[in-house]
C-alpha cells in the first residue's frame, strides 16, 4: 500500500519539508512537498495526493484555510496537521473542520512510524468502504448479486475451477458467448480469491473508443489531452491489491493491447501525460465472445498478449447447453422481478417452462432475464403461462430456425403438431409421420405435457 | 581495519569518519561488518573534531543534516563517507535519530549516543547495525518491510535487539548490484 500512497507535505519550512520528505521516501512513499498553502493547492489541482501533512502556522494561507480549501475540492481527503507550538487549541479547530489527526514536531520515530500505519489502515478501510459502497450499488442496480446459480452439470464444473484458480493471481481468459454472465464469473473469482478485501474494477473495452479507454485504463494528468482538465486516477491504478476485469477484451487495439501487455508484465506504467511511473498490484481477469485464437491467426490480435491474458481459461457454455439451470434461473427472476413490481406470482406453468426450455435463447441469460421481466409486467394471472411468453414461442421465431439445434426444431415440430391436433396422441403421430409409441417416447424424454 | 592506500582498483570501499570523542573499537566493529555483511572495504579517516558547528542549543542537541553536509564536503578518499558520532543526533522532524543518511547520495551518520548498553559487545553490535542500514540507504535502498532485514525502520533501542544483524535476500542482492554497478 505505501508504494501507491502519495504524500504531500506543506509547511513553510524548507528544512522540515526536505526532513519529512528524506523520511517518507526512505519508507517507500511517493513524497512532493509545497512551501505554501497557495503552491500546495496547485499541487493539488493537477495531481491530488491520497495523504496530506500540513503545518498549521504559515504565512499568508494558514493550515487551517488550506485545509478548508481543500476539502472544497477533495472532501475525501487525509489530512493530519503539524504544529511546532502545541496549539491544540487550533489543533481542535483543525479537526472540526476535517482533518483526521494532528501530532506535535518534532515527533518521537516510533510515534511517527506508527502514526503513519494508523493512518494507511485508516485509508485502506476507507477504500474498502468506497468499493463495497460501488458494488452494492451496482449489484442493485443490475440485480446481479446473487445470480450466480450453479445447478446445471456444466456450471458445476466452473464454479469447481473458480474454486480452484481463485486464490492464485494469475490471469483468467473467460469465453463464452453474449450474456452467459462472464461477469458473474470473474466477480465470483475475485470474491473467493485473497484479493477479495480490494476493489473489483470492470471496464467495458468494446464500448469505449481507444484514445477513451487508454484514459480510463491508465488515467491522465492534468492537460494531457483537451479536456483533461484535472488529473484523474485510472483503472489499472485503482485495481491496485484487487482485480481489474477487462470485459470484450477482443475489441481491443493491437496498440492498445503492446501497451497493456507491458503494463501487466512490468505492474508499473506512466498516466497519460505523465512521467512518472505508477506501481499497481492487480490480477488481470479478462473476458471475450470473440475466437481469440481465430483473430491471431488473421492478424488482429497479438499472441504475446493472449498468451499472458490466457495462462487459465474458463469457458461458459450458453444457455441452450446447460437447459437445466433454465427453471431455476427464470424462477429466480420471476421473484425478482415480482417483489420489484409488487405482482404475488406463484410460477411459471408446465407448459411456459416447456416454452421457456424449447427456446434457443441467442442472448443467453440476459435475454432469460429480460423475457422474464416482460412477462412479469404483462401478467394478469397467479402463474405466468405460455401466453405471456409468446415472443419466443418458436412458431413466431422462423427467423431463428437457422441457428436452431435439431433437438430444439424436433421439440418445437412436435408440440406444433400437439397444439394443432388439441393434443390428441393419435392425431399428432398421423401427421407427424411417426407411430403412437414413439410420439409418448418423445413427449416423455422431452417432458411435453398439457398443462 | 583498513587504512588508505591499501585498496585495490574495483574493490568496494566508504570512508569512515570519526568525529569527536568516538570509541575506537566501536569505530573498528563498525567497519568490520560493513567489510563482512556489504563485502565494503572501510578505511578511517583521522579524527574530526567535534562538531560543534551542528550544535542547536535549544535542542540540547545536534543536527544529523549539518554534520552529513560536512561529511559530504571531504573531497578526499572514497565517495562514501560515514561518520561515526558520540553526541545525541536529531532532526527537524525527529526528536532524536540513531542515524541519518542521504538516501543515493554521498554521507551518512550514525551515532552512539543512544546505543550504549553496560554490555560494550552489545553497544558495539547496535552500532554496527545502525552503520550497515544507513550505508544501506547510501546505497539507494530505501526501508525494507521485511521485519527481520537490517533495512528495516527501528524506531526502538529494543527494536533494534530484536533485529538480527542480517539482510534479507532481497537486500543483500540489490546491496551486491548497486556495488558492482558502482565499483564495477
Amino acid at each position: 500500500m505505501k508504494f501507491s500512497t502519495r504524500i504531500l507535505i506543506v509547511d513553510d519550512e524548507e528544512m522540515i519539508c526536505e526532513s519529512l520528505q528524506a523520511w517518507f521516501v526512505r519508507d517507500g512513499y511517493q513524497v512532493e512537498t509545497a512551501l505554501s498553502g497557495e503552491a500546495a493547492l496547485k499541487i493539488v489541482e493537477n495531481s491530488p495526493a491520497d495523504i496530506y501533512l500540513v503545518d498549521i502556522k504559515m504565512p499568508h494561507m494558514d493550515g487551517i484555510e488550506f485545509l478548508t480549501r481543500l476539502k472544497e475540492c477533495q472532501p475525501n481527503a487525509i489530512v493530519v496537521m503539524m504544529t511546532a507550538h502545541g496549539t491544540v487549541q487550533t489543533a481542535v479547530e483543525a479537526m472540526k473542520r476535517g482533518a483526521m489527526d494532528y501530532f506535535c514536531k518534532p515527533f518521537d520515530p516510533d510515534e511517527l512510524s506508527l502514526f503513519m500505519e494508523r493512518i494507511l489502515a485508516n485509508k485502506a478501510l476507507r477504500e474498502e468502504n468506497n468499493t463495497l459502497k460501488e458494488l452494492l450499488s451496482e449489484s442493485n442496480q443490475q440485480g446481479l448479486s446473487e445470480v450466480f446459480i450453479v445447478h446445471s452439470e456444466p456450471m458445476r464444473a466452473i464454479f469447481s475451477k473458480i474454486e480452484e484458480v481463485a486464490p492464485s493471481s494469475a490471469p483468467i481468459l473467460i469465453t463464452g458467448e453474449t450474456g452467459v454472465g462472464k461477469d458473474m464469473v470473474a466477480k465470483a473469482i475475485h470474491f473467493r480469491s485473497e484479493r477479495s478485501c480490494g476493489p473489483f474494477l470492470a471496464v467495458n473495452c468494446g464500448s469505449l473508443s481507444e484514445s477513451i479507454l487508454e484514459s480510463e485504463l491508465f488515467g491522465h494528468e492534468k492537460g494531457a489531452f483537451t479536456g483533461a482538465v484535472k488529473a484523474r486516477r485510472g483503472r489499472l491504478e485503482m485495481a491496485h491489491n484487487g482485480t481489474l476485469f477487462l470485459d470484450e477484451v477482443g475489441e481491443i487495439s493491437q496498440k492498445m493491447q503492446v501497451s497493456l501487455l507491458r503494463a501487466i508484465e512490468e505492474k508499473s506504467f506512466l498516466r497519460l501525460g505523465g512521467s512518472q511511473p505508477i506501481s499497481s498490484d492487480f490480477r488481470l481477469i479478462s473476458a471475450t465472445h470473440r475466437d481469440l485464437p481465430s483473430l491471431i491467426k488473421e492478424k488482429q490480435f497479438r499472441d504475446d498478449f493472449y498468451y499472458r491474458i490466457n495462462v487459465i481459461t474458463i469457458d461458459v457454455p450458453p444457455l441452450r447447453e446447460r437447459l437445466d439451470d433454465i427453471p431455476v434461473l427464470a424462477d429466480h427472476f420471476l421473484k425478482r422481478y415480482a417483489e420489484e413490481t409488487g405482482k404475488s406470482l406463484g410460477g411459471f406453468t408446465h407448459k411456459a417452462i416447456d416454452l421457456l426450455s424449447s427456446y434457443h435463447w441467442p442472448g443467453n441469460i440476459r435475454e432469460l432475464r429480460n423475457v422474464v421481466e416482460r412477462a412479469v409486467v404483462i401478467a394478469r394471472g397467479r402463474m405466468i403461462g405460455a401466453e405471456e411468453l409468446t415472443f419466443v414461442n418458436p412458431r413466431h421465431d422462423a427467423g431463428l430456425i437457422g441457428s436452431a439445434t435439431l433437438r430444439e426444431l424436433e421439440i418445437n415440430q412436435i408440440k406444433a403438431a400437439l397444439e394443432s391436433c388439441n393434443w390428441n396422441i393419435v392425431r399428432s403421430s398421423k401427421r407427424l409421420g411417426i407411430d403412437r409409441s414413439t410420439l409418448m417416447r418423445k413427449m416423455k424424454r422431452y417432458r411435453l405435457d398439457r398443462c | 581495519m583498513a587504512r588508505k592506500g591499501s585498496r585495490k582498483t574495483g574493490e568496494s570501499h566508504i570512508d569512515i569518519v570519526p568525529i569527536g570523542h568516538v570509541d575506537a573499537l566501536a569505530v573498528s566493529v563498525v567497519a568490520a561488518n560493513l567489510q563482512t555483511l556489504m563485502g565494503l572495504n572501510a578505511d578511517t579517516l583521522p579524527l574530526h573534531p567535534e562538531p560543534e558547528y551542528a550544535y542547536l542549543a535549544v535542542r540540547s542537541q545536534y543536527a544529523a543534516g549539518k554534520i552529513i553536509k560536512e561529511l559530504e564536503s571531504i573531497d578526499e578518499g572514497s565517495r562514501f563517507k560515514l561518520g561515526i558520532v558520540q553526541c545525541d543526533l536529531c532532526t527537524p522532524i525527529l526528536k532524536f535519530v540513531f542515524g541519518e543518511s542521504q538516501l543515493g547520495g554521498k554521507a551518512a551518520v550514525i551515532s552512539l549516543h543512544r546505543l550504549q548498553d553496560k554490555d560494550p559487545a552489545r553497544t558495539y553490535l547496535r552500532a554496527a547495525k545502525i552503520g550497515l542500514h544507513e550505508t544501506g540507504h547510501l546505497l539507494g535502498i530505501g526501508h525494507c518491510q521485511t521485519h527481520d532485514c537490517l533495512m528495516a525502520f527501528v524506531s526502538t533501542i529494543e527494536k533494534l535487539d530484536g533485529q538480527p544483524a542480517r539482510f534479507c535476500t532481497a537486500c543483500q542482492y540489490e546491496i551486491s548490484r548497486t556495488l558492482k554497478y558502482i565499483f564495477g
